[in-house]
């Protein structure tokens, strides 16, 4: 069991078993506790129950060297390397001279087929090369356990076949081997057994041999999707925001979105499902102006604002809710009366014309959005830092609303909520779309845009693997399309089953 | 120009570049494992004034330079553990050894000597030279020498070098980040513990309450221009102290004098110091995780 200081249950109860010279799948959505797990065995968090065992004997890690020591050793979604040092420097970091050998560090590599330039600096080198790297950090330590993170992420498909034949090899070789994703097409490829992980419990453990990636799918989303929100009928009306062939870079360079085209209209919430990390966030950055756009178009309104920068598009009627609200929402160190107007400090209705605020204005500005918005707040002077975070989440929706956007980005809206606040956003959403706004809800919680959304998409690796209207959309078959199953693919399945 | 000018050139230049040498060898080692000090300027006043006091009360050359390096010691350690394990705000303690430095010497030179601002001692108390030649100024280019085998060319180096570039990653293969950080502050503590030695009993038998002038700064922009390579490190102090040695004998010219005032001459060694280092910006590469405080996850 693991718990964060600042309360939230990772995992309950979980009870993980790895047998020797097996590929151990670790399935789960975001926030499923994959990681959490994994980072326990390796002895980088401290679990705040439960206990660990290793060959039958009971064990205490203090740290990552301390796993290492008994042989377990976890590959991080972004390799650990010291980005300046050489591949076989980082490789020796840390171990004393008697035991460094490149004798011996070629012969690992010529067993195991992980074969790198030793005298290349880490930081010129691909992802996966880096990824091979930390492997044979770990293998020539000793390590009989790989944890690895998600490891296909930043690979790309020849990379991720050549890593899948070194993890064979290697468990012929009596190492085991546990493999994080949420990918449901590479776990039931590579691996012998599955955990599948669901909010911090476990949900199943099966065979791969025996499974399929219905039930898989099944298992990893879940089912206990509730309809509280009424919804009147959805009456769309003109096209606010249409998105046609979109490129997107990520943040090392990679192509995180892959030509995505979309339409938003007048009265219609538009929800854009996926795992998190697969272009959601490039998509959302890309379409508020704070990404740059490669190919493609972005129309608003009818006008072509491609790469226009955010205030621009503020100016037109455009309102982000940005999926960290400490960092892009607020700025927490400024107080509640100072955030209430961000975004809007320029307008001569809170400036006079020596550029000197007009205080009283924005006070009533400010109480009026907590009012209005039900925010619980002690002094407005205090710092929006004071604020719980749904309030916060308050605020920064009663700001963007107090614009009277014609389009609404949302991206996890509640995330980190309590439910009362987040029935609340959920509530408010839907209260806009039937005011007629436009809305793109992009969440990473299917739970909500199941409960939100008229229609769905589903992204995948920066595409979309289809989109459905709410009335056909079940959790199955997006549970099917969010692990890279096109619509058509995850169509089929279920009509297999049916038949 | 003859030989002899040109040996004394030479000198000059030595003496003049051994106490940024030393700081910078220092400050480079600290750096590398993440621990930026820019109390350098403080700790080499402090020590310089614990050198001179320890000398004329033992009449010991020796116990001088002792009593700076263990001045230099203390207050890298103390550094060290407050940005390492503490993980304070190393502009902050840096800074405040600075101000301790300026009020403590100016101070403790009056209340020792019982005289203002400047103390000189007998030339037989300065460390004795070998062939004209201060050994201090010799062992700082041998310092130089080691510390770059050590940071380059051993195991140890590449765990300190870890430390500065990723911590993190240094943790997870077991070395001690907290630990090598407060030592290697430690050495920077002590080296610049000696180059405070070295201005005092040895290059100037004296002490004055701004005997450091800048030098633990420059000894700063010097870690900049080397690299943090304690090879370039040589090069970089030599430059700096050859510009100290050009504005003191511009000084020397007569007529030049009486047409220009002399503190402008004064001035030649720092603005050497800001056109060099502005040359320098983007070009070198600083450790990445250099003043950031690690702590685990």
């Amino acid at each position: 069991m693991k718990v964060y200081p600042d309360g939230t249950v990772a995992l309950r109860g979980v009870d993980f078993h790895l047998r020797k010279g097996e590929i151990h799948g670790l399935l789960g959505e975001n926030g499923a506790g994959k990681t959490t797990l994994m980072k326990i065995l390796a002895g980088v968090l401290k679990p705040t129950r439960g206990v660990i065992e290793v060959n039958g004997r009971r064990v205490v890690f203090t740290s990552p060297s301390d796993a290492l020591k008994l042989g377990i050793g976890m590959v991080a979604q972004y390799p650990a390397l010291v980005p300046v040092f050489t591949a076989s420097e980082n490789i020796f970091l840390g171990l004393s001279r008697r035991m460094v050998s490149r004798e011996r560090l070629v012969k690992l590599m010529n067993e195991t087929g992980l074969k790198v330039e030793l005298d290349a600096v880490a930081e010129s080198l691909p992802m996966g090369v880096r990824q091979k790297i930390e492997v044979l950090k770990m293998l020539y330590r000793g390590v009989r356990v790989l944890i690895l993170d998600e490891p296909t992420t930043n690979l790309t498909p020849v990379e991720t076949e050549e890593l899948f034949a070194t993890l064979k090899k290697l468990r012929d070789q009596g190492v085991s081997i546990v493999f994080i994703s949420h990918k449901l097409k590479e776990v039931l490829s590579i691996t012998d057994r599955i955990t599948v992980l669901r909010r911090g419990v476990v949900a199943g453990v099966v065979e791969t041999s025996r499974t399929n990636p219905e039930e898989l799918a099944k298992l990893m989303v879940g089912r206990e999707v509730l309809f509280e929100i009424k919804k009147k009928p959805v009456k769309p009306g003109g096209e606010v925001l249409a998105v046609e062939d979109l490129w997107v870079r990520g943040d090392s360079g990679e192509w995180a979105v892959r030509g995505v085209s979309l339409a938003v209209r007048k009265g219609e919430i538009f929800g854009v499902a996926g795992v998190e990390g697969n272009g959601q966030k490039e998509l959302v950055e890309a379409v508020t102006g704070l990404r740059r756009v490669e190919k493609g178009r972005v129309v608003f309104l009818g006008r072509d604002v491609t790469n226009r920068g955010p205030q621009e598009l503020y100016k037109l009627g455009l309102s982000h809710i940005p999926e960290d609200r400490v960092a892009m929402g607020l700025i927490v160190n400024m107080s509640i009366i100072e955030n209430a107007i961000l975004g809007l400090h320029w307008s001569r209705e809170f400036v006079n014309s020596f550029g000197v605020f007009k205080n009283k204005r924005i006070v009533e500005h400010a109480l009026k959005l907590v009012k209005e918005y039900e925010i619980v707040a002690g002094n407005l002077n205090s710092p929006a830092r004071s604020l719980s975070g749904g309030n916060q989440q308050r605020l920064v929706l009663a700001r963007e609303l107090s614009k009277n956007p014609s389009l609404i980005v949302a991206a996890n809206p509640t995330r980190g909520l309590d439910v009362a606040s987040t029935e609340y956003i959920r509530r408010k959403l839907v209260d806009l779309r039937d005011q007629g706004k436009a809305i793109l809800l992009v969440s990473a919680d299917l739970d909500e845009i199941l409960e939100l959304s008229d229609r769905i998409a589903v992204m995948y690796e920066g595409r979309f693997m289809g989109v459905l209207d709410s009335k056909e959309a079940d959790v199955r078959l997006i549970g099917l399309m969010m692990g890279g199953y096109t619509l058509e693919q995850a169509r089929g399945m279920r009509g297999v089953e049916n038949a | 120009m003859n030989w002899s000018m040109i040996w004394q050139l030479f000198v000059q230049t030595l003496d003049a570049s051994t106490p940024l040498l030393l700081a910078a060898t220092g400050e480079i080692i600290g750096e590398s494992a993440g621990i930026a000090n820019i109390g350098l300027e403080g700790i080499m006043l402090i020590s310089a004034f614990t050198a001179v006091y320890a000398d004329s009360a033992f009449a010991s050359p020796l116990l001088g330079v002792l009593a700076g390096l263990a001045t230099g010691l203390l207050l890298g350690v103390v550094h060290g553990y407050i940005s390492a394990y503490m993980k304070g705000n190393q502009i902050i303690t840096g800074t405040g050894v600075n101000l301790f430095a300026a009020g403590f010497v100016a101070y403790s030179i009056i209340a020792f000597f019982h005289v203002a601002g400047y103390y000189t001692i007998d030339l037989s108390l300065t460390v004795p030279k070998i062939y004209g030649v201060s050994p201090i100024a010799i062992s700082s280019l041998v310092i130089a020498v080691l510390a770059y085998y050590l940071l380059f060319k051993t195991q140890i180096g590449l765990a300190i070098r870890a430390c500065g570039e990723n911590p993190e990653a240094a943790d997870s293969v077991g070395v001690r980040v907290e630990l090598v950080q407060t030592l290697t502050s430690s050495i920077a503590g002590l080296l610049t513990g000696l180059a405070g030695a070295f201005l005092s009993i040895d290059w100037n038998a004296s002490i004055t309450k701004q005997m450091s002038a800048g030098r633990g700064f420059i000894a700063l922009a010097t870690v900049n221009f080397a690299n943090w390579n304690p090879l370039l490190g040589i090069a970089g102090s030599f430059l700096f102290g050859f510009f100290w040695v050009l504005g003191e004998w511009i000084k020397s010219i007569g007529w030049l004098k009486q047409l220009i005032p002399v503190d402008l001459f004064n001035t030649i060694p720092y603005l050497a110091t800001l056109v060099v280092v502005a040359g320098l910006i983007g070009r070198s590469r600083p450790p990445k995780y250099v003043g950031v405080p690690y702590k685990r996850e």
